[in-house]
């Protein structure tokens, strides 16, 4: 039970509103790894009990392969190989294919996922648009885009990296979805000094992004060094839109600065700090 | 039929996933399941470092660790050296970046305490209570990287195993049973024609993912690889677009590929030069987040160990460290979250030191005794009430 979504957690972690962007932000030791599998997990496994919920996760993952998510989402009870076969999860793969040489990347092309063969923007934007309309074309409803570590496309592009451009594709991809999750590493060096072209289009991206998000997670470390029964910190704060629309959706934007832990089994669990 | 099933059960505590594991993997030698979660791991050659790998007594297979070191010391170079020459023992294919035949004939030999230490263990493993036999090769499992007189794992303990991870002595030179066995892919600075102008668009690292992968998809699954890759980045050895942010992590990128690719046949470690890529660069922070686990050395200035080893302190058994060492990332247990690991010493403070026979042996770092210390507290006892304990307060 404990491996299911932690309850300080839940009002976060439900479907966002139509063309919200949220933003999850990484550092070195701290990864959102656990934090994504729980949003798929609240967004996807309602579904499996009710035939009527149809809302559908394009996951394009940059650092991770598709093995690493299955078997880390079968320890919360989330079986991506069968919501693949029910055309409810799709997974563009950004991870085997990208830079390595062909002859390597070619075998064993699972069905469920695609995978980049190249960095360039244009036929990475398409080959994530294809897999969001294959999807779609399955079944109505909602998809929700998962992009995991965009900001490597912007890395390693070097001195061809194009913040605007990037920001353009990212446009358009959420032009197609309902709402968009994105994960981005925001650690220390790579926006503080911007002395390097890398960091500084990185900055210029990171900042983009969490500008135009309607709440940002940022995980990070503790600050005052390590503890046996605490892994980091989780800071929700809402974004700049979010304050003008004074509706129902203010539950889900309450600022929060909570402590997680995730343990030796894969369990997470989230309290307030003193707890 | 009751007693009989209870029986089977006893023979497979734990999760079945990991003893399944066990009898898949013991026919390839140097590779034993993790006792966390059975996955297949491998030595690095050093047994501390092994212990600090978060609980799974070794470097888990497919992934990569990144070992920064600053100033002129090589402290990373020896590890690499204990990490290849304990590939060889173990049969392993190696792969090394950037290196000539030279940097193989300078591996450390097998210690000569092996063997002796060995037979000793047989009559001592008697004495020992026989409950977790099958733990017993997995050695200081938990005990971290507080100390390694446990003894490590021997070859005695559960016959067809082996040894998992050797003792080697510095003194020696382990000699190579074969050219094959160690391949150096050179890194190619110049195109064939020496007046030929570098082309810098180039990768040099090309050539090297090129042979690795061709390695992989042409071996069996049976054979186990080990990348090696010496400061990557230093002048000396790259030319200078190599340190280009595309560059070089589109190999980063690449490896973790074929990391992932072959879960259960590549290890990679990386050393990188810290002073000329510190890390508060963001090239150095995204090499850090495309490997698995990252450790950075700092080694004490040479005249810091020079004092502490004064003479007159002979209780001291212990050698002064030469360095901290501090632990960024482990593989596995970052990327799942971190948190539960508490066999690892992420976030202590932990010393190393590198000496002949023990090779680089890391515990937690703390101060020695100060010298002519029970003086000091002798004369703050008899001035108790005095003047004297305010001198003291006001150094």
């Amino acid at each position: 039970m404990a491996s299911r979504i932690p309850p300080l957690l839940e009002p976060y972690l439900s479907l966002p509103p139509e063309t919200s962007l949220i933003l999850l932000t990484s550092v070195l030791g701290a990864s959102t790894n656990w934090l994504v599998l729980r949003f798929l997990h609240s967004i996807l496994a309602p579904s499996e009990g009710n035939p009527d919920d149809d809302t559908k996760v394009v996951f394009v993952s940059f650092m991770r392969d598709l093995v690493f998510w299955k078997e880390n989402g079968r320890r919360i009870g989330l079986d991506l190989d069968k919501l693949a076969a029910r055309k409810k999860f799709a997974f563009v793969d950004g991870l085997s294919g990208l830079f390595l040489p062909k002859q390597a990347a070619d075998s064993r092309v699972a069905p469920p996922q695609t995978i980049l063969k190249s960095p360039e923007l244009q036929n990475v934007a398409s080959q994530i648009l294809g897999g969001i309309s294959q999807i779609k074309a399955a079944a109505s409803g909602k998809v929700l885009l998962v992009l995991d570590q965009l900001d490597l496309l912007l890395a390693t592009a070097g001195d061809k990296s194009d913040v605007v451009a990037l920001g353009e594709m990212l446009l358009e991809l959420r032009e197609s979805v309902h709402a968009t999750v994105m994960t981005v590493s925001a650690d220390y060096p790579l926006v503080s000094e911007q002395r390097t072209s890398l960091e500084s289009n990185h900055a210029e991206f990171l900042m983009g992004i969490a500008h135009q998000a309607d709440s940002i997670m940022s995980l990070r470390l503790l600050d005052t060094g390590t503890a046996r029964d605490v892994s980091g910190v989780i800071r929700v704060t809402q974004g700049s839109h979010a304050v003008s629309e004074s509706d129902g959706s203010s539950k889900r934007t309450e600022e929060k600065e909570v402590l997680y832990f995730v343990g030796g089994d894969g369990g997470v669990k989230v309290f307030e700090r003193g707890q | 039929m009751a007693f009989r099933k209870r029986n089977v059960g006893i023979a497979q505590p734990g999760s079945s996933p990991s003893s399944i594991e066990i009898t898949e993997k013991k026919s390839i030698p140097g590779v034993r399941p993790s006792p966390l979660d059975g996955r297949p791991t491998t030595s690095t050659g050093t047994h501390s470092l092994d212990n600090l790998l978060a609980g799974h007594a070794g470097l888990v297979l497919g992934t990569s660790l990144l070992i920064e070191e600053s100033g002129t010391t090589d402290f990373g170079g020896a590890l690499l050296r204990y990490y290849a020459a304990e590939g060889i023992l173990q049969g392993h294919q190696i792969h090394v970046f950037g290196m000539n035949e030279a940097w193989g004939r300078e591996l450390p030999g097998l210690g000569s305490a092996e063997s002796s230490r060995s037979a000793k263990k047989e009559t001592a493993a008697d004495d020992k209570m026989k409950i977790a036999w099958r733990y017993e090769r997995l050695g200081e499992f938990g005990v971290g990287a507080r100390d390694r007189t446990v003894a490590p794992p021997s070859a005695t303990s559960s016959g067809s195993a082996g040894t998992f991870c050797h003792d080697f002595d510095l003194s020696k030179r382990l000699t190579l049973p074969s050219t094959t066995q160690m391949q150096f892919v050179p890194i190619i600075t110049r195109p064939n024609l020496e007046f030929a102008t570098l082309d810098s668009n180039k990768s040099p690292f090309n050539t090297f993912i090129n042979h690795i992968a061709n390695y992989l998809s042409n071996s069996s699954s049976n054979t186990i690889h080990r990348v090696i890759i010496p400061t990557i980045l230093s002048p000396a050895l790259y030319p200078p677009h190599a340190s280009r942010p595309e560059i070089v992590l589109q190999f980063f990128h690449a490896l973790r590929g074929l990391l992932r690719k072959y879960p259960t046949q590549l290890t990679v470690i990386t050393t990188l030069p810290l002073t000329l890529y510190p890390r508060s660069s963001g090239l150095t922070r995204w090499m850090e987040l495309l490997s698995d686990g990252v450790l950075e050395l700092s080694p004490f200035p040479s005249t810091s160990v020079a004092t502490k080893s004064a003479p007159g302190v002979t209780t001291v058994q212990e050698e002064p460290p030469q360095g901290m060492l501090n632990v960024h990332r482990l593989p596995i247990f970052h990327e799942r979250g971190g948190g539960g690991g508490e066999a690892s010493g992420f976030g202590n403070d932990l010393a190393f030191t590198l000496s002949r026979r023990k090779g680089l042996v890391i515990r937690p770092f703390s101060l020695p005794p100060v010298e002519g210390d029970s003086e000091a507290q002798q004369g703050g006892l008899e001035s108790d009430h005095g003047k004297a304990t305010k001198v003291d307060i006001e150094f």
